[in-house]
């Protein structure tokens, strides 16, 4: 046997080995380095077939924090505990992703959650308290009194399913309790596949529910000063700087984020935005939250950021006196209400008079829209959305009362 | 020419068998291989037709052959292997089209649709075109059986690195038939680079050996982690677990180099002098150097 015929296989051979080893020494270790070989294949394979059929979510996926740090498909895909998974194109994979699968890393930040109204109570302001377990329920009671033990909304009856599920369930199942024992959905503000910070810090994501006459954030927020040099200023601001170092200097102009959640200079980051918050300004009649002063001090805190102090306490004189004045209000016209029902003069189920109507609307919209427009520098909405309508129904109400009672003196 | 009598002595009736066979056997092997996609675009549909088409045409073309009609077997052939050729090619551009041409890197080409598995049909078309095209008599025939051979070692090559690529390499038995094909094209290549004798060949057929055993290997490791994790084995685990047949294509190049080998073996007059110069060594008293060969 010749030597240069073996000695050309060999180096050809040899050549072509270490090529191949060559290459993959070179693939990223994020890669490769996984704890099955089903989590290699994720790291390419999923996108293969969804770059073709929903080309946006691989795309979303490759912009995020999470491609960027090496999380795959399957690490949110996988079967978490208490979650049934099925056959997918060779991967076994959850049916839904829920919390169960962000708390597998985030767990912290779920425990934030979960003590916050965004978790069971939001859910439970729409359908109650059916579909918690005991456990759950007096677990968020601890931190939310009076969230979540309560009967679903009238409304939802009344209004029919349909509504419920496009409607009222579209927002409030950020706190819906899954099947697999977890509580609500973290892509409700970071999205699908984007899991963004950034777009959890834009108003608008926090707008997509708080906006419209029950909770007019979004259109207080946009009429205020922080909104408008938001607007001003969005492209000089780093809305993807990292929550445990944000900055005054990253985020020089507030988002709902910043004030309510953000650790903002060093301070803690919270996912409850009810942390931050001193007043129950939603309810019908406004009291104080238990953990008021706290509450209060830490709110200021992150006022001080950027303003004095005779300013942060302006506003919220100012907007303590709005409390109280509206508390005023709708205590008189709920007053005017429940006397009417006392004497008989106004029967049946709620919303079943115009009456309920008109005095639902006074709290409901105006009450909260006039309180929320004096906390967060919204003048027109304290008057003309707020304190204006209030006048206008408490009228109508009074007026409307006045001559139930004249028809019943006529009738007797 | 007629191969009546005695035709399975007709080194062009193997290559042949050995072509149908194999277009044959890849209407089973892409049926499974789209199902992964549900034959999500109608083109996927063509190279199954061609496989169901091709033994329809060959069969018939090797009886024309046999019976004295070499004329009807020739076209019948060059149809087919210019039709595999270009579903091959085409083939080869629609598995990047997949995602490769798109992104451009290294990890959409490990995890585009297998880009080098349509030249299995290019392959086989070139060797029914290769075995018309060239005398059965010449001493070229059996160089162009190996040289296609070589090709279809070169597509195992890369085929086992970017599939095996897609699990990171997770079992290190992934490399085995990597480097069993690294070394096929090894061995395969050097007749085209230098003159070799009879003895290299016979390494060259004991290589070939050792790739079939590797895809025998193959095919029970494949079959084993589709079955791994209990469960019933459904026709889903073959469709979008380890494919059962890929392993199959180290064996199927090794018939394929062994019939050229066997003939350029044959064709070997001159016995090997290396023996002789071992002998000679021996009995001078000296040591077998590298020098012998040459």
């Amino acid at each position: 046997m010749r030597f240069a015929s073996v000695f050309v296989a060999v180096i050809i051979a040899t050549a072509l080995i270490a090529a191949a080893l060559l290459i993959n020494s070179l693939r990223p270790a994020v890669v490769t380095s996984q704890p099955s070989a089903a989590y290699v294949r994720a790291t390419g394979k999923c996108a293969e077939c969804h770059s073709q059929a929903q080309y946006s979510i691989v795309h979303e996926y490759e912009l995020s924090v999470h491609a960027q740090k090496g999380v795959n498909c399957l690490d949110c895909h996988s079967v978490a505990t208490g979650q049934s998974g099925h056959d997918h194109f060779g991967f076994v994979t959850n049916t839904g992703v829920t919390a169960a699968n962000c708390r597998s890393c985030h767990e912290p930040i779920y425990q934030q959650f979960l003590r916050s109204r965004h978790a069971a109570p939001a859910w439970a302001a729409v359908a109650g308290d059916a579909a918690f377990t005991q456990e759950q329920v007096a677990f968020s009671e601890r931190y939310q009194p009076g969230g979540v033990r309560r009967p679903a909304n009238a409304l939802t009856l009344l209004e029919g399913a349909s509504a419920t599920q496009s409607g009222c369930a579209s927002c409030h199942n950020i706190g819906r309790p899954n099947a697999d024992g977890t509580i609500g959905t973290c892509t409700a503000c970071h999205s699908r596949h984007t899991s963004s910070v950034a777009l959890a810090r834009l108003p608008t994501t926090c707008g997509q529910c708080h906006m419209g006459p029950d909770h007019s954030q979004l259109e207080i927020y946009s009429e205020s000063k922080h909104g408008v040099m938001f607007e001003a200023q969005r492209s000089q601001l780093d809305l993807t700087a990292p929550p445990d170092s944000l900055t005054t200097r990253d985020m020089f102009v507030p988002t709902c984020a910043t004030c309510h959640m953000s650790g903002i200079n060093g301070l803690a980051v919270t996912h409850d935005p009810s942390d931050r918050l001193a007043y129950y300004l939603f309810a019908e009649i406004t009291e104080r939250r238990p953990n008021h002063d706290r509450a209060q001090a830490a709110m200021q805190a992150v006022c001080l950021n950027c303003h004095t102090q005779p300013i942060v306490d302006r506003v919220y004189h100012q907007g303590e006196q709005m409390v109280a004045a509206t508390n005023e209000k709708v205590a008189r016209v709920r007053d005017v209400v429940q006397a009417l029902r006392k004497d008989g003069l106004l029967t049946g189920a709620p919303y079943s008079n115009p009456i309920d109507f008109e005095y639902f609307n006074l709290w409901h919209y105006y009450g909260r829209t006039a309180k929320h427009g004096a906390f967060m520098g919204g003048a027109d909405y304290v008057q003309w959305h707020g304190n204006y309508p209030i006048l206008e129904a408490t009228v109508k109400i009074e007026d409307e009362a006045a001559r139930m009672r004249r028809e019943r003196d006529h009738r007797e | 020419m007629t191969i009546a009598s005695r035709w399975w002595r007709d080194r062009r009736a193997w290559i042949e068998l050995y072509a149908t066979a194999n277009l044959t056997g890849l209407a089973v092997d892409i049926a499974l291989a789209h199902s992964m996609n549900s034959f999500a675009a109608r083109a996927e549909y063509i190279p199954l037709a061609l496989s169901l088409a091709a033994p329809a045409l060959l069969v018939p073309a090797m009886v024309l052959l046999a019976r004295g009609r070499p004329r009807a077997w020739r076209w019948l052939g060059y149809a087919v292997g210019v039709a595999s050729v270009a579903v091959g090619v085409a083939g080869l551009m629609l598995h990047l089209e997949s995602r490769f041409f798109h992104d451009r890197t290294l990890i959409s080409l490990v995890y585009a649709a297998p880009f080098a598995a349509p030249l299995a049909y290019t392959g086989l078309g070139l060797l029914l075109i290769m075995n018309r095209m060239v005398g059965a008599d010449s001493p070229d025939w059996p160089r162009w059986v190996v040289l296609l051979a070589l090709g279809g070692f070169v597509g195992n090559f890369v085929f086992t690195l970017t599939d095996h690529a897609q699990n990171g390499f997770f079992a290190r038995i992934e490399w085995l038939p990597v480097f069993a094909s690294a070394i096929a094209i090894g061995a395969l290549t050097a007749p085209f680079v230098v003159r070799v004798r009879r003895s290299y060949y016979t390494l060259c057929l004991w290589v070939v050996a050792v790739q079939a055993l590797v895809g025998l290997l193959g095919l029970y490791l494949h079959l084993a982690a589709d079955f791994a994790g209990g469960g019933p084995f459904t026709l889903t685990r073959v469709i979008h677990g380890a494919p059962v047949f890929a392993p199959l294509l180290l064996p199927d190049m090794a018939v394929l180099a062994a019939i050229g080998l066997l003939e350029l073996r044959r064709e070997c007059s001159a016995p090997d002098p290396s023996a002789a110069d071992r002998s000679d060594a021996r009995h001078a008293g000296r040591p077998n150097d590298a020098r012998a060969g040459h």
